[in-house]
């Protein structure tokens, strides 16, 4: 954050010199300090990816700012410093996820996978009792656990099996004292508690008795093993059937006929997951409709709003007209509330029954609005239009400021209509100067999920596809169903971002052909 | 630099009709040319406000449902707005003005620098730079979250306060977007904004940099109104990333506040909600307000300077 | 030319921190401990406890006396109950989660084969929670949660409507008519997206549950909603639509209002509904049969769980096993959250009221709500394929219902 304060330094670049210069030299030391602070953080906690980043950005930044050759990159940097970090990095992350399994099932690591596993699979003996337990230390600090044992206390550690202790003191239940021990108080269990809650104690020398263990430090039981890692074989071992599972390439302890323990962990799988995108048959035929629609909606969205927005921005820029403030405060209002809130109203408004549109507006009409697949496409777009026109009435009004007076001028001594001043001259001109925002808005919408899951939620569902997909379904809320995010399957993270590159893909290379058609535009007109 | 803009002469007048002073005129004209636009106005309003009849009307009711009812105004009391008190709703408020100011203010200087390198010099990699910039925020953000956590995390080891759970952390996530959909805005505008300016002001001897503070930045100040008032509001609307850096209840932006409120919606709070969100709309109205003289009447101001 | 080796050379930095990012969760914990003198100081125990905003109170004054008692520092941090699941299972792996999570008993499943939460032993104490609230947290023999309260669906009555409770499906309706309101009863959908976890009860009624469940009560992921119990019941969704007796028109916002407006004697719904009924003089029934077999609802469980990455494991659990299954834990959650405890001890003192002593019984009659992972891919069909039976878009329902059946075997494999 700091970075954004240079933007001052730059007042006196260069040669300039007086109060500008010395205000960027201040600035930039405030930075570099800043920064100095920030890689001796990132040393001390050993961050040495943030620590080669922190230099970079610093070595750029004191460079940019005192050579005379990076004229523009003085303007830039600020806000590219900024974009890099949190969303070039983003992006990058995703596409290293969608290399991986990250997802239900390979959620983690494999040591926390290991762990897992282990603790899920240590049981308590059946039948085996309650013993009112208490921490305790020996003389050269290990810790033991003193138990109540059918009336008798008995000690013991991790290396010693239980053994009896008959001069404890007990009281109320508990163990107080024991000779050759120290009790630990609560606070000095809280201390150690990770060593008490993975501290076994063996019942007996014989390891299938089991062991105590405890998860408050009041009460144990005695556990047994079900599974058991063997760290330099690397493999998991049933004690119970015997049966070796050994580490596989998905990420998972399989066994020689091919079962697997439940909880496995994170592996790069390559290209498997962009495999899988394409791979599934039951959502080929779904898969043309949602794409077409995905576009319809995506550019009659921006049309709409667009449309709607300029047009309210040319009514209320004449200045004779009395109450504009109060007009365009008034038409702020939609973009003022939060979107979700916007789509919750409108679907209990459009209800077919008892919704107001119906039942008030229409006089009792029994509209489906939001379950006829035509009808709920036209609501969607409706409801969109409703949250999106106050944005382009924003950047119209404010668009229309920059429009050259002359032209006008020009346009009416040639005895221009106003229809005809509008086509030729108003809408070309809103268009070069707004054309980007209708890319970039295109774009929002081709991805709009928040509109769709909560107005609709996708539906009404088509009737000849076997996959939870329906009439308004778009590309990403089709993702969403795809990897499992909207709790259908299994969540796969690892196809959810392979299937978000795709999209980007196609997003941008669309944008990108649209605003080289833009700029050609722009330089024509 | 386009043949469009080169033949502005100077800024614009207010509108196509220019400035014309305010006289009486026959009824008939009125009607023509404004008549008509209060009556565009009205209907306007209507579409606009009317699902926010609902809202306001489920505030001021003590019980009830949000959509339940077509009975508005039903039942009139202040309950929800005097219980807001006993919440965080205040605190939320603060949050949300800070964060929404702070990245409304680094969004401006940030983007309004980048767009004028990319209107003013000719470099390298200008016209990739723009384009990229356009592309970058077109990545869905469905899973950004999971990104950003983690980045967070790994921040917030080395410098706490860009770590989870600080509102400065979320500032600067937000002004990751701040090079994007706004620069383009603002590159559009600086190039309606003749050359012949600063080219006069440099043979006077100043440099660039006085160029951009005093010259530029005064002409272009209705766009960055605009871009400012655009990214405040998205601020103030944005929940899904705020939610995840955000994890404690007094660091809570409105949105996220007001979504807890609701996302359990067989338990949902809809009076108390209804009420939070008439009240979170003030500022953004007050805002507008503010800035809509800068918006509107800016640039004809800045004309004369020039 | 520079510009582009800068460019590059903040790519590679960035590229570097992807790697780190990516490595980082396995040993984040451990590096910070000596490093960081901000981290905060765990080595004298704390707690971070996730709670949605309606309980937030009731643990808030369960911490408080703990605090108090142990000197644990416990920190309330409030979730939207929609996103801690999802927050859950993304967070833990990377060591920064809480301690425990409020939750309900059906993301058990989830939550085990990822492997972010650990058992609890709650001893003989297990003895004293309503059998089925620690059944539903049980897998495999391991508890993983602590219960705190139980809810279900059960017939809500306007006695001066309707003085008797309905026997069956049909004396229902009949009353609901002479009582001569808008609707005969009220049950809830979501638009088009259905609402099977409500119509349940009435599905169990014609003897097809979800799933097949073993002998001890878990489910096994074989679909029993099927074959000609299930079709008669989606014959039976057709005919009562086509009647008008039921509509997917009604959202849940609509069947309360009209209930607490008197428009409707019944309403099928749960103890969350009551706060909107104040004015009104109710009863609580068991829902009536329109099958030959007992309607029977989902249970369902909310609990605590403790993260598998934990480092405040004992703090955690001692705090759930000795302070949160006390009978005033358990009674001012419920206060706070209207669904009847799960501490046997607390639900007795809270049957009291005859309205939670209604829905206890009806609970007591209830299937758990299945907690494997499989359930996820059933409710997207199952809910739209009810609503679009009732609303006549599919016109023949047992074809309908056969394709649901078809569809849910391919999408669980």
């Amino acid at each position: 954050m700091s970075r954004a304060r240079y933007k001052g330094a730059d007042a006196g670049s260069g040669t300039f010199s007086g109060a500008g210069f010395a205000v960027k030299l201040v600035l930039i030391a405030l930075v570099d300090a800043l920064g100095v602070f920030g890689v001796l953080a990132a040393w001390r906690a050993g961050s040495w990816g943030i620590l080669a980043a922190m230099v970079a950005l610093l070595v750029a930044a004191n460079w940019v700012y005192f050579t005379k050759r990076a004229l523009p990159l003085k303007y830039i940097l600020p806000g590219l410093a900024f974009l890099l970090v949190y969303q070039v990095y983003v992006i990058g992350y995703t596409g290293y996820v969608a290399f991986t399994n990250y997802g239900d099932g390979h959620n983690s690591t494999k040591e926390q996978a290991i762990d897992a596993l282990l603790v899920q699979n240590e049981r308590r003996v059946e039948g085996s009792p309650a013993l009112p337990l208490t921490v305790v230390e020996s003389g050269d600090g290990d810790l033991g656990f003193a138990v109540t044992r059918d009336g008798a206390v008995e000690v013991g550690t991790a290396d010693e099996p239980l053994d009896a202790a008959p001069d404890a003191t007990v009281s109320e239940g508990a163990v107080t004292a024991v000779p050759g021990w120290t009790v630990l108080d609560r606070q000095a269990v809280l201390q150690r508690q990770q060593e008490v809650t993975t501290l076994r104690v063996p019942v007996s020398d014989d390891a299938a008795d089991g062991s105590v263990r405890t998860q408050d430090a009041r009460t144990g039981y005695v556990f047994q093993p079900v599974l058991e890692y063997d760290e330099a074989a690397d493999t998991m071992t049933d004690a119970s059937t015997g049966v070796v599972y050994t580490p596989n390439d998905e990420g998972q302890f399989e066994s020689a006929d091919g079962e697997t323990l439940p909880v496995g962990w994170r592996v790069t799988v390559g290209f498997e997951n962009f495999a899988t995108a394409f791979g599934d048959d039951r959502y080929a035929g779904p898969f043309v409709k949602i794409l077409l629609w995905t576009f319809a909606f995506a550019v009659l969205s921006v049309v709409t709003t667009f449309a709607l927005g300029m047009f309210l921005a040319m009514v209320f820029n004449d200045p004779r007209l009395r109450g504009r403030k109060v007009y365009r405060t008034l038409m702020i209002l939609p973009y003022a509330m939060p979107g979700f809130l916007a789509a919750l109203l409108w679907s209990g408004m459009l209800n077919k029954s008892f919704g107001v549109i119906n039942q008030v507006l229409l006089g009792g009409a029994a509209i489906p609005w939001l379950t006829d697949p035509w009808l709920a496409k036209l609501s969607v777009l409706g409801v969109n239009l409703w949250l999106g026109f106050p944005y382009m009435f924003l950047i119209c009004t404010g668009a229309l400021q920059s429009l050259p007076g002359d032209v006008y001028e020009a346009a009416r001594i040639d005895g221009a209509g106003k229809w005809r001043t509008w086509r030729s001259i108003t809408m070309p001109l809103l268009l070069v100067a707004t054309a980007p925002l209708l890319i970039s808005s295109f774009a929002f919408n081709f991805n709009n999920f928040t509109l769709i899951k909560m107005l609709t939620g996708g539906g009404p569902r088509f009737d000849d596809a076997s996959v939870p997909l329906g009439h308004t379904d778009i590309l990403i809320s089709m993702v969403y169903n795809v990897s499992g995010l909207d709790g259908s399957a299994p969540r796969d993270y690892g196809l959810a971002s392979a299937l978000s590159i795709v999209i980007f893909v196609v997003v941008g290379v669309i944008s990108a052909i649209a605003f080289r058609q833009t700029r050609k535009l722009e330089e024509l007109s | 630099m386009t043949t469009a803009t080169e033949r502005a002469t100077g800024p614009a007048t207010d509108g196509p009709g220019g400035q014309v002073l305010r006289h009486r005129m026959p009824a008939g004209r009125w009607a023509r040319e404004l008549g008509w636009r209060h009556v565009v106005g009205v209907l306007a309003v209507l579409y606009a406000v009317f699902p926010i009849v609902y809202v306001v009307s489920a505030s001021l009711s003590p019980t009830g449902t949000l959509t339940g009812s077509n009975d508005l105004f039903a039942q009139v009391s202040g309950v929800n707005y005097a219980e807001l008190g006993d919440t965080k709703f205040w605190t939320w408020m603060g949050n949300t003005l800070v964060i929404g100011v702070a990245t409304a203010v680094g969004t401006v200087l940030m983007g309004a620098a980048a767009a004028y390198a990319f209107s003013r010099f000719r470099f390298a990699g200008r016209r990739l730079g723009l384009t990229s910039l356009l592309i970058i925020q077109m990545f869905p953000q469905m899973l950004a979250f999971v990104a950003i956590f983690l980045l967070l995390i790994s921040l917030g080891e080395v410098v706490p306060v860009l770590g989870l759970n600080s509102k400065i952390a979320l500032i600067c996530v937000y002004l990751g977007g701040a090079l994007g959909v706004n620069t383009f805005l603002m590159y559009g505008f600086f190039n309606t904004v003749p050359r012949e300016l600063d080219e006069a002001a440099k043979i006077d001897g100043a440099t660039h940099a006085q160029v951009y503070w005093t010259i530029i930045l005064r002409l272009v100040t209705p766009i960055l109104a605009v871009v400012g008032l655009l990214s405040f509001i998205s601020t103030f609307g944005e929940f899904i990333i705020a939610r995840v850096v955000l994890q404690s209840e007094s660091n809570w932006t409105l949105a996220v506040g007001l979504y807890g409120w609701v996302s359990s919606l067989l338990e949902a709070n809809w009076g108390l909600f209804a009420a939070g969100a008439v009240l979170s709309a003030i500022p953004v109205l007050a805002l507008f307000l503010f800035l809509q003289k800068y918006i509107v009447g800016g640039l004809t101001a800045g004309s004369v300077k020039g | 030319m520079r510009r582009s080796i800068l460019l590059a050379s903040a790519l590679a930095t960035t590229l570097a921190l992807t790697a780190c990012g990516a490595g980082e969760p396995s040993g984040g914990s451990s590096a910070d401990e000596g490093a960081d003198p901000s981290a905060a100081p765990s080595a004298s125990g704390s707690l971070t406890v996730w709670v949605d905003e309606t309980r937030e109170a009731a643990v808030q004054t369960a911490a408080e006396a703990y605090e108090a008692e142990s000197g644990v520092d416990v920190e309330i941090v409030q979730k939207n109950f929609e996103d801690i699941r999802a927050d859950f299972l993304a967070q833990v792996p990377t060591g920064e989660g809480p301690d425990i999570t409020v939750g309900a008993h059906d993301w058990l499943g989830e939550f085990t084969a990822n492997g972010v939460v650990q058992p609890i032993e709650l001893g003989d104490k297990a003895g004293d929670f309503i059998p089925v609230s620690v059944e539903a947290f049980t897998q495999d023999g391991q508890v993983y949660g602590l219960p705190y309260a139980i809810e279900n669906i059960a017939l809500i009555r306007n006695t001066a409507l309707a003085p008797e409770a309905p026997a069956t499906y049909d004396d229902m309706v009949a009353a609901g008519k002479k009582a001569d309101t808008k609707f005969p009863f009220l049950i809830q959908s979501d638009g088009d997206k259905g609402d099977p976890y409500t119509y349940y009860p009435f599905q169990t009624s014609f003897g097809a549950p979800v799933f097949e469940q073993n002998d001890d009560g878990s489910y096994r992921p074989e679909l029993a909603l099927g074959g000609d119990n299930g079709e008669a019941y989606a014959t039976w969704l057709g005919e009562q639509g086509a009647e008008g007796n039921l509509s997917i028109d009604i959202s849940y916002d609509i069947a309360v209002e009209a209930f607490a407006k008197g428009q409707s004697p019944f309403v099928i719904g749960g103890p969350w509904m009551l706060e909107q009924f104040q004015d009104l003089d109710l009863a609580v029934d068991p829902i009536p049969a329109p099958g030959d077999e007992p309607a029977q609802p989902f249970v369902g469980v909310q609990g605590f769980y403790v993260s598998a990455q934990s480092a405040n494991a004992l703090v955690a659990n001692d705090f759930l096993v000795n302070y949160m299954s006390t009978s005033e834990a358990q009674t001012a959650l419920f206060e706070a959250g209207g669904r009847p405890p799960a501490l046997v001890e607390a639900a007795d003192a809270a049957s009291a009221d005859p309205l939670v002593a209604g829905f206890r019984e009806v609970g007591a009659q209830a299937v758990p709500m299945p907690s494997i992972p499989e359930m996820g891919s059933v409710w997207s069909f199952w809910g739209v394929t009810e609503a679009s039976i009732i609303s006549g878009k599919a016109d023949d329902p047992v074809k309908a219902w056969d394709k649901m059946v078809s569809d849910i075997e391919g999408a669980l494999g």
